[in-house]
């Protein structure tokens, strides 16, 4: 099936979870979903329509709030899942059920957004040194360029 | 007289100098085999050609800063490299150089001296597996358990192989062993087999490629040297490169019937049948690649000593036959 | 023999790059295994909200040496994208030569460090003499025998003449000759082939599951290739084969890898052949109206993503990579458990691990400690006398 088609089924099984879909490229689809529903459409686009291989998972901050896009890939095209969170409160469910790859990814946007990602399987960070002092997130647009006192272990004090 | 003859054979000839500045040769020697087979150019610029290199290898460690591990006991680890250079060059001293006539061959040769050379050249493999235990480090104690492993691999084809002259030749004494072969040497067709066997096993002993899993760089990072620097690193190198001469020395005794003539030209066939046998463990070196520790084990076991066992038969059939 | 776990790294002969592995080993065998990353971040992400598109080229190539070229392209094309720009057909030829030519000297070099893990040193050794061949041949076209620098955003930067076309099929025609000899070599040499079977075991299910990407994939009888699922700058028009292997071990990574190669010779001798005239590349505006775009490139390694959102401004608002190798970690540490210690290099190797590439984001406090970790231990020399630091004290990796 070509690409129309596949955004046509889409709207179809996924009916009102879907807030938006746009297809601004040749094999590309960009979708819009609630957090709520992120994993039931993200299983069901594993299931259904063969979406199994993820990308990345890209975490960007608006001012406004977060925006999680997954990256996701068939043989026909790469759709793009765009979920918008709170910036205040941010909170997303794992995918690690449906795709077990996701989880260095997700750690990462844990790690340096500080995006909480509930029911991860490993929730350690993965880029930022052990003694990095917390609430500092390298990511946000609002971070400040003060790097943290550094401790030499073994130093008498 | 007595006494100056007892030190020119300890210290010079064939003592630790000629073995010091020989082995540094052979190095060279296999250095610049397995460079050339792998199109390179080696060692080049130290001396002519390079063959200085291995000298300025062993000058270099020696200024090095040596460092002793804090919970290691000082004392073993610190003696275990001189140890182990006494005992290789214990060795050499049983290889018969000075043949001018069967009763006086070298240093000092008695019956049963095949066997004393035997154990002198496990003793190394002991003496590697207490390195590795003495430095308290995984890596080094992973390194120590490794080549007792491999010890029992190869000891049993070496020991084998290199007994079935023996048996031929009816005594247990490597001057006489040589000298029988060199009144009969188309005897020695029939030890073929053993020759290539001991090659294999003296190529596990010295821990070379395919083989040299105790000192495999990329897995554990120097097996069981990795806590050794400075004076004590290059004793242990210089042992290493001591025990292929001597081996090859007792293969080329064994098999390719000693170093008869006299002193200039014993010392000129010991040369040439050395550096052949280091020659054939060089191809070896560069023509594979290293095998597993477990794997070692079931090939020795599966092909070596099966080997062996067949040359002990033909000796045996053989001898029954001459008689 | 109890559970001991070891550390692999983050310096280790066996690495090419840190990166630290903690093994709990029982005996010979690994029972479990664990990865930390970070010791290469250089905040490459966030240094690109700070620089314009054009600048944002030389940072994208310094993020690896050896699969640069995968880097810039990838973002270059998604760039291009969003301004709507469509480059003249020789440009995007001739970054396809650059990308083939780049993927030919990779696994050359991938071919010579897993010999090398494996201690099969000779064939290390004649591989990274012919990949002398392609380092000249790149030098030939682009001026330099790492970091290319030849894309821009609307083509590429420089041309090919006849002489070099030329030069290029003669150092195929000998590689083409040399890969041959690997090949027997590789596949029948007992030593090096009873190393390399049935070590890294990866199945088909969780290779997929776990989403690995790249020849590790295609070992695994994935039929995946961006080259052809997606295809970006003319790949369409060229033909050439999908290469995957069924044995799932790093035996079939090696394969996978020597079948790409012949058939990257084929695409180069392709592209030499049919090089459609004209120019090389357009101008491109220099603000880029809002959009958002996704560009993959099928790097050496494996999969390679830029994900690039544009504000109306001439500095892109986010610019987000993955490189290849950062997706092959879950998988490797799945191949991981119950292995031999002796086989974990080989394992990590056969991933091609390229740690640079994946490692970017802010780290200033890393940067620092590179600098300063020197500063300090000479301070500490300086300062305080070594004994002085206590003896029982844990070191916190």
């Amino acid at each position: 099936m070509n690409q129309q088609e596949l955004i046509e089924r889409i709207k179809t099984e996924l009916g009102d979870k879907i807030v938006e879909i746009s297809s601004p490229a040749e094999r590309r689809v960009f979708l819009t979903v609630t957090g709520e529903n992120l994993v039931d459409t993200v299983k069901k686009l594993r299931d259904s329509f063969d979406f199994y291989h993820l990308s990345t998972i890209t975490g960007m901050d608006t001012l406004s709030s977060f925006e999680i896009l997954y990256h996701l890939a068939n043989k026909l095209c790469c759709l793009t899942v765009r979920v918008s969170i709170d910036r205040n409160n941010p909170e997303i469910m794992t995918i690690c059920d449906v795709i077990p790859g996701a989880i260095l990814y997700e750690r990462e946007i844990q790690d340096l957004l500080g995006i909480v990602v509930k029911n991860i399987p490993d929730p350690r960070p993965l880029v930022l040194p052990d003694d990095w002092e917390k609430g500092n997130y390298p990511l946000r647009k609002d971070w400040n360029y003060q790097a943290p006192e550094e401790k030499i272990p073994g130093e008498n004090k | 007289m007595a006494v100056i003859k007892a030190l020119v054979y300890l210290l010079i000839y064939p003592g630790i100098l000629f073995l010091f500045v020989y082995s540094t040769f052979c190095e060279w020697f296999d250095r610049k085999l397995y460079a050339r087979l792998q199109n390179r150019i080696g060692p080049a610029y130290t001396g002519r050609n390079g063959i200085l290199q291995p000298v300025a290898d062993f000058l270099k460690l020696l200024f090095k800063e040596d460092i002793v591990p804090e919970k290691a006991d000082r004392i073993i680890f610190s003696s275990l490299p001189v140890i182990g250079l006494a005992v290789v060059v214990t060795v050499g001293l049983y290889l018969p150089l000075w043949n001018v006539d069967v009763s006086i061959p070298s240093f000092n040769s008695f019956q049963g001296d095949v066997i004393v050379v035997l154990y002198l050249l496990s003793l190394p493999t002991l003496i590697f597996f207490l390195a590795g235990w003495h430095s308290t480090n995984f890596f080094s104690t992973l390194g120590g358990v490794r080549v007792l492993t491999m010890l029992f691999g190869y000891e049993v084809p070496l020991f084998l192989a290199i007994l079935s002259p023996a048996i031929v030749a009816d005594s247990w004494r490597l001057a006489e062993i040589s000298y029988f072969y060199q009144k009969f040497p188309f005897l020695l067709l029939f030890q073929v087999t053993g020759f290539f066997v001991s090659v294999i096993a003296l190529q596990a002993k010295l821990e070379r490629t395919p083989f040299d899993i105790p000192d495999a760089e990329t897995e554990i990072v120097g097996g069981t040297f990795t806590e050794y620097s400075g004076k004590k690193l290059a004793f242990f190198r210089l042992m290493t490169d001591i025990e292929m001469v001597v081996g090859s020395g007792l293969i080329a005794t064994v098999f390719m019937a000693g170093f008869s003539g006299g002193i200039v030209l014993g010392l000129f066939k010991f040369v040439l049948k050395t550096l052949l046998v280091i020659a054939i463990l060089s191809l070896i070196r560069a023509a594979c690649s290293r095998i597993r520790v477990d794997q070692m084990v079931v090939f020795s076991w599966k092909y070596l000593t099966p080997l062996a066992v067949l040359q002990l038969l033909i000796s045996i059939v053989v001898k029954g036959i001459i008689q | 023999m109890k559970k001991i776990t070891i550390p692999i790294g983050p310096q280790h002969p066996a690495l090419k790059e840190p990166i630290s592995l903690r093994m709990t080993i029982e005996g010979e065998v690994v029972k479990d295994a664990d990865v930390r990353l970070g010791y290469n971040h250089r905040g490459l992400e966030k240094l690109a909200e700070n620089k314009t598109y054009i600048q944002n080229i030389y940072l994208m190539e310094r993020i690896c040496g050896i699969c640069s070229h995968s880097h810039t392209t990838c973002y270059v094309q998604a760039v291009e994208k969003l301004c709507g720009l469509e480059v003249p057909r020789r440009g995007l030829y001739i970054r396809m030569l650059v990308c083939e030519l780049e993927r030919i000297h990779s696994h050359l070099l991938w071919l010579g460090v897993a010999a090398h893990e494996a201690g099969f040193d000779s064939l290390f050794m004649y591989t990274w003499r012919d990949r002398e061949v392609v380092m000249d041949l790149l030098e030939i076209i682009s001026g330099n025998r790492v970091h290319y620098a030849i894309n821009t955003i609307g083509g590429v930067r420089r041309d090919v003449n006849e002489n070099q076309k030329e030069k290029i099929l003669e150092g195929i025609k000998f590689l083409k000759m040399r890969t041959e000899y690997y090949t027997n070599l590789g596949t029948t040499e007992p030593t090096f082939v009873v190393r390399i079977t049935k070590v890294g075991m990866l199945p088909k299910e969780k290779a997929i599951a776990l989403c690995a990407v790249g020849p590790t994939l295609r070992a695994s009888g994935v039929a995946s290739d961006i080259r052809k699922d997606d295809p970006y700058a003319a790949y369409s028009e060229i033909p050439f084969e999908l290469c995957t292997a069924n044995t799932c071990d790093v035996l079939g990574r090696v394969v996978v890898r020597v079948k790409e190669l012949v058939e990257s010779y084929k695409i180069v001798e392709y592209i030499i052949n049919n090089l459609p005239q004209g120019d090389i590349k357009v101008r491109a505006p220099r603000k880029v109206q809002p959009a958002e775009v996704v560009s993959r490139y099928e790097a050496p390694r494996g999969e390679n993503i830029h994900y690039v959102k544009s504000n109306g401004t001439d500095k892109p608002e986010r610019l987000k990579v993955r490189a290849p190798t950062l997706a092959n970690y879950p998988a490797t540490i799945e191949m991981l458990k119950n292995c031999f210690v002796a086989d974990i290099p080989l394992i990590f190797a056969a991933i091609d691990p390229c740690v640079c590439c994946a490692e970017r984001f802010v780290e200033l406090k890393d940067i620092r400690k590179g600098t300063s970790k020197v500063l300090s231990m000479a301070d500490i020399r300086r300062k305080y006398k070594y004994n002085e630091i206590k003896k029982d004290f844990v070191w916190p990796l």
